[in-house]
């Protein structure tokens, strides 16, 4: 036999072997679109029926309609009846939940947590999340270390939506260990549980992880916990992470009482850590007590980038006594100027008080503008009917310089959203904050990109387009 | 009596369905479409009384349909309601930035969301 022959031979099995496998592929995708148009088709009936329920027809007989239906019909509708738990609230949500609870999807759940497949786990502990059961608190709460790293992230999630408080201990426990949770959907279920976590939060504080600190220390802040002040403030003095007393600062900022201001000041002397004295600094603009307008005015001229550009921040907050000092030391560095103008190649009076002085003029300069910017930025867009030219000129003004994602952001800030998309934004350190984050800025959730990159956090929020259980809202 | 025409745009084909059910059955003359090149040819073909647009739509976005129909003199004061799962105050303010007259965020009531077409138009006609 030929060389010939033998390439002939091999190219006429490889055009064979190609056609069957074209077959296959053809022929399984037309399977699958028969099976999709008659899974459409099955489910068009009692989709109109599960809609008109869940659009608020109160007729016990479209339920006890819904409920009834035969196995095939409900297989094919149960798919957008469970997508349509985490998009929908109020009478539509709890008319949803009593179909799916009638029909046995949740005692089917409850039994899918152990299922094999991390998929069906995920999804039960989804379900069982929307459908709100406490007791079934527990056994979502074992999920927390599942072996799959989504499974125990959307079990977080679910406990936040169930809302009970016996589940704040297993959550701030599943921030450490080997499978541990991503501290986002901790902390965002943790502040779903409201006030009643707080004895859980307060002796987090105690804890030897850092992680389980840092987390706890942020939703005492964000739930607005202030009853915890005093705790908060001895943990922003005494706590040997300086990451935890960074979020402390945070923490006291939000929580905005007037006997943070003396804790915070002392976090902002120059013998502190860089990331902390940012923090303190932006907290205290946060408070937005003109009792720190003269710390803040200091600060605008300090060495530190974080902590200056924080301070100039902190003064636009204050109002009219802080613009105040940012147009003074405008006016101090052109003065400076002029004066060193005259005095050419003499050196006038302390050549560090003129670079404090320099640097505080270009931070009050860009603090000026960016708020010049935004209120220019504000104001069309208040009324509810206005001419067209002026309403484009407005959303192009706002795609271009957002006070989220405009010149702040060019500027160094960072965000530091440990409980994700849901809460305000807090900027923290600015670019020096990175080197101290003993924690680690990618499981904390810090965020060099600005608040985009939170948004669309693998590890999962409430908004996220696409989870495991693949029934989070989406748009 | 004409009735009040609305078109809604979202990609999501059970919140589509459901919000066009939820409108048709408090009477509303409802055209659903599922992206926004589509809800912009719908709306500037035959303007309707109220658009309700998803934000975040495949190709262009609801912000950018408000943006379109603002900058076009016969679509300019056309009441729009946002529709979506952005919560954050920055993607408020940017909603209403682009001349959203309101923004309703997901998880929603399909009742609440009604009241406000109601309130959105009788503040508009007024």
């Amino acid at each position: 036999m030929t060389a010939a022959a033998v390439a002939t031979g091999a190219l006429l099995v490889l055009i064979a072997a190609t056609t069957v496998l074209g077959g296959v592929l053809i022929f399984g995708r037309f399977i699958r679109r028969a099976r999709e148009a008659r899974r459409t088709r099955l489910a068009a009936p009692a989709r109109r029926l599960l809609l008109a329920v869940t659009a608020g027809d109160d007729d016990p007989v479209l339920a006890d309609s819904l409920v009834e239906l035969d196995a095939e019909n409900w297989r094919a509708v149960e798919p957008t009846a469970v997508g349509l738990l985490g998009k929908l609230r109020g009478e539509a949500h709890a008319a949803l939940v009593e179909i799916l609870v009638r029909r046995g999807v949740a005692d089917r759940a409850v039994r899918d947590l152990r299922h094999r497949r991390p998929v069906r786990r995920a999804a039960a502990a989804e379900v069982l999340g929307h459908v709100g059961r406490r007791e079934t608190a527990p056994a979502i709460a074992a999920l927390l270390t599942d072996a799959d790293s989504d499974v125990r992230a959307v079990a977080a999630r679910a406990l936040g939506r169930i809302g009970d408080p016996v589940s704040a201990v297993p959550l701030l426990r599943s921030l450490s260990g080997r499978r541990s949770v991503p501290p986002q959907p901790v902390a965002q279920a943790l502040m779903r549980l409201g006030s009643a976590a707080q004895p859980a939060l307060e002796t987090a504080l105690y804890q030897a992880d850092e992680l389980v600190r840092a987390t706890a220390i942020e939703v005492l802040g964000l739930v607005g916990a202030i009853s915890a002040t005093g705790l908060v403030e001895y943990t922003l003095r005494a706590d040997p992470s300086v990451e935890v007393r960074v979020r402390a600062a945070g923490a006291l900022g939000r929580l905005g009482t007037r006997s943070a201001l003396a804790p915070l000041l002392s976090a902002v002397e120059p013998v502190r850590p860089a990331a902390l004295r940012a923090a303190a600094t932006r907290a205290l603009g946060d408070i937005g007590s003109v009792a720190a307008t003269s710390a803040l005015a200091v600060l605008l001229g300090d060495p530190q980038h974080a902590v200056a550009h924080n301070a100039a921040y902190a003064l636009l907050r204050l109002g009219r006594a802080g613009r105040t000092v940012l147009n003074e030391a405008l006016g101090a560095a052109e003065q400076t100027r002029r004066q060193t103008g005259e005095q050419t190649g003499e050196q006038t009076g302390d050549s560090r008080a003129e670079a404090a002085r320099v640097r505080a003029a270009g931070y009050a300069r860009e603090a000026l503008a960016v708020a010049e910017l935004q209120e220019h930025r504000r104001a069309p867009a208040v009324p509810v009917l206005r001419p067209a030219a002026n309403a484009v000129g407005t959303a192009a003004d706002g795609a271009a310089v957002s006070p989220t994602n405009g010149a702040a952001a060019a500027a160094g800030e960072q965000t530091s959203d440990i409980a994700g998309p849901d809460t305000a934004r807090h900027d923290t350190a600015g670019p020096d904050t990175v080197g101290h984050d003993t924690v680690g800025h990618d499981t904390v959730g810090h965020d060099t990109a600005g608040h985009d990159t939170a948004r669309h956090d693998a590890a999962g929020h409430d908004t996220a387009r696409h989870d495991t259980a693949g029934s989070a809202v989406g748009g | 009596m004409d009735t009040t025409s609305i078109v809604i745009a979202d990609d999501d084909p059970d919140i589509r369905d459901l919000v066009a059910f939820k409108l048709e059955q408090a009477g509303y003359d409802v055209t659903a479409v599922d992206n926004g090149v589509s809800a912009l040819e719908a709306i500037q073909r035959r303007p309707p009384d109220i658009a309700v647009l998803d934000v975040m739509m495949p190709g262009m976005s609801g912000i950018d349909v408000c943006r379109e129909l603002r900058g076009e003199p016969a679509t300019a004061t056309l009441p729009i309601i946002l529709l979506t799962a952005r919560a954050q105050e920055g993607d408020i303010e940017t909603g209403f930035g682009a001349g959203a007259d309101d923004y309703v965020v997901k998880p929603f009531s399909p009742r609440e969301l009604v009241s406000r077409v109601q309130a959105v138009l009788a503040r508009t006609r007024a």
